[in-house]
């Protein structure tokens, strides 16, 4: 390689005093554990003995961090190659006088520039695709085409206001169903959904991602002792237990990573049919009560009431 | 507390009391339904006392007093369509203080005994209704816990009532229709129980009448 390459940078000079300090240092390290091989030599008394070993090994030792301060020294003043080049150290690959042998510079470029566009048309194939699927669930889901939103953001720091604003857009569609929200534990959205004066839902967030979801009776107690929302003791009632469980699998059913507050909304929409949770009786058997439990499922895309053994 | 309804099961034609609530039970249990202890659920009469009342012809109004063991540490004082009070246990000691108004008619104190049963989300208590020594009717209350709006669920409560009480389903308690979509409360209940106790006292004094 030319001089002039690692240049600027680079202090050659240093560079060739360090790998002398690299020598010594090694040599000095062999010292001492040549030292400590040997041992003891030979001497008139065990206190001499003890005193020249002491002192050849004190002076190796001593000798090996004059080296390493001196290889230190050498290191700092070698300096650093340049990073400026935008491909970084493979941007050295183009200064190899032999380009026709090894084209591994023009060979990189070429492999970089089409990585970009590879990246730029899953953008659109993904765009593409996640339209196709709104249609598909905003079908099954009764939600209109028009009203579909523009593409939301999708990460899980959205802001508390869009998080309050989406919240409320809800509350206020349905008259029967009033939606309080809180924050106790930071910034995670927290509601009480309260339906009719049927039941009530504690559904925990992260950001516009529904957690978790608890129902229970409209007159059980969804407060801990120190009067925060209980988001972990389940229901007295086996009714709302098995609501509870058709409501957490409604949340793995209504999944559009690209448009939460879609899933939300959709997934409100279902909980309110439980309005008539004790007064419809189920669409396939007729009856009001099996085991002793009303019809506690709702068909994801019609709401009809099921038992949840008459769900197909 | 959910909704209930109460109702009076009559006498199996060539049974006693007895055997009828145990026909009853063993339907129960057939159900699935568990056994959960007993209850019982007591009621007392008294007259308002001729001193107190006015000179304008007025009559003598009944007040009830009551209790229901599923509500240990309550007393309920009811008028017939009137109002109800939901006190401490205690109030009993003040109607004491207060013969001077309200006339213990200790012969007419009936309540009503029998055992509790669970069954899913539904309370069942098949009772024996007492008035002095003899057995004069039973009966049944169905609570459905989860539900607190009478009229949401009563399509609900007659299909499990008719699982085990068959033709004697009864119809809808007078109570359910004052309610509209207000919650039920143990009043309510205790309402109904007043109501079934003055209709088996009335019903028992046209048989005695008849055999003499
Ligand atoms: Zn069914």
């Amino acid at each position: 390689m030319a001089e002039g390459v690692l240049s600027p940078g680079v202090n050659l000079e240093a560079f060739s005093q360090a790998i002398t300090a690299i020598q010594a240092l090694r040599s000095s390290v062999t010292r001492v554990f040549d030292c400590l091989k040997d041992g003891m030599r030979n001497k008139e008394t065990l206190e001499g003995r003890e005193k020249g070993f002491v002192a050849a090994f004190q002076e190796s030792l001593h000798s090996v961090s004059r080296d390493l301060g001196e290889l230190e020294r050498l290191s700092n003043l070698v300096g650093k190659p340049s990073e400026n080049h935008p491909l970084h150290n493979s941007g050295l690959l183009s200064l190899d006088p032999v380009q026709d042998k090894t084209p591994l510079y023009s060979q990189l470029l070429q492999a970089y520039k089409w990585s970009n566009k590879l990246q730029y048309h899953a953008g659109l194939a993904s765009g593409l695709l996640n339209q196709q699927s709104l249609k598909r669930s905003a079908n099954q889901m009764g939600v209109s085409a028009k009203r579909r939103p523009k593409a939301q953001p999708t990460t899980l720091v959205l802001p508390p206001q869009y998080v309050d604003d989406v919240i409320n857009r809800i509350d206020r569609m349905f008259p029967e169903m009033s939606i309080q929200l809180s924050r106790p534990n930071g910034t995670s959205a927290m509601l009480l959904v309260t339906l009719g004066k049927v039941l009530k839902v504690i559904v925990v967030m992260r950001s516009l991602f529904i957690d978790r979801t608890i129902v229970k009776g409209y007159n059980e107690n969804v407060y801990t002792e120190d009067g925060k929302l209980d988001i972990w003791s389940k229901s007295n009632y086996q009714v709302f237990q098995k609501v509870t469980d058709h409501a957490t699998t409604a949340l793995l059913h209504y999944q559009l990573p690209q448009m939460p507050d879609v899933v939300v909304r959709s997934f409100m929409t279902w909980l309110r049919s439980y309005i008539k949770l004790f007064q419809a009786p189920c669409q396939r058997c007729g009856k009001f009560l099996q085991d002793g439990l009303p019809p506690t499922w709702r068909d994801f895309r019609t709401l009809e009431a099921f038992h949840d053994t008459c769900r197909q | 507390m959910g909704v209930t309804c109460v109702a009076q099961v009559p006498v199996a034609e060539g049974k006693s009391v007895q055997q009828t609530v145990e026909i009853l039970t063993r339907k129960l249990e057939l159900l699935g339904a568990e056994k959960q202890g007993t209850f019982c659920v007591d009621c007392e009469t008294y007259h308002t006392a001729a001193s107190t009342m006015g000179n304008q012809g007025q009559t003598g109004k009944l007040m009830y007093v009551m209790h229901n063991s599923e509500y240990p540490l309550s007393c309920f004082a009811l008028f017939e369509n009137g109002p109800c009070l939901i006190a401490d246990a205690n109030f009993d000691i003040l109607m004491v203080k207060l013969k001077g108004f309200f006339q213990n008619a200790k012969a007419n104190k009936i309540e009503s005994r029998g055992t509790r049963y669970q069954y899913c989300d539904f309370l069942v208590k098949v009772g024996t209704v007492t008035m002095g020594p003899s057995a004069r009717g039973i009966s049944v209350e169905v609570e459905y816990c989860p539900c607190v709006i009478a009229n949401d669920c009563w399509n609900l409560l007659i299909e499990f009532m008719q699982s085990f009480m068959g033709s004697h389903t009864p119809g809808i308690p007078s109570v359910f229709g004052t309610k509209h979509d207000s919650i039920y409360s143990p009043a309510d209940t205790m309402v109904q129980y007043m109501e079934l106790f003055n209709k088996i006292r009335k019903q028992q004094q046209v048989p005695v009448a008849g055999i003499r």
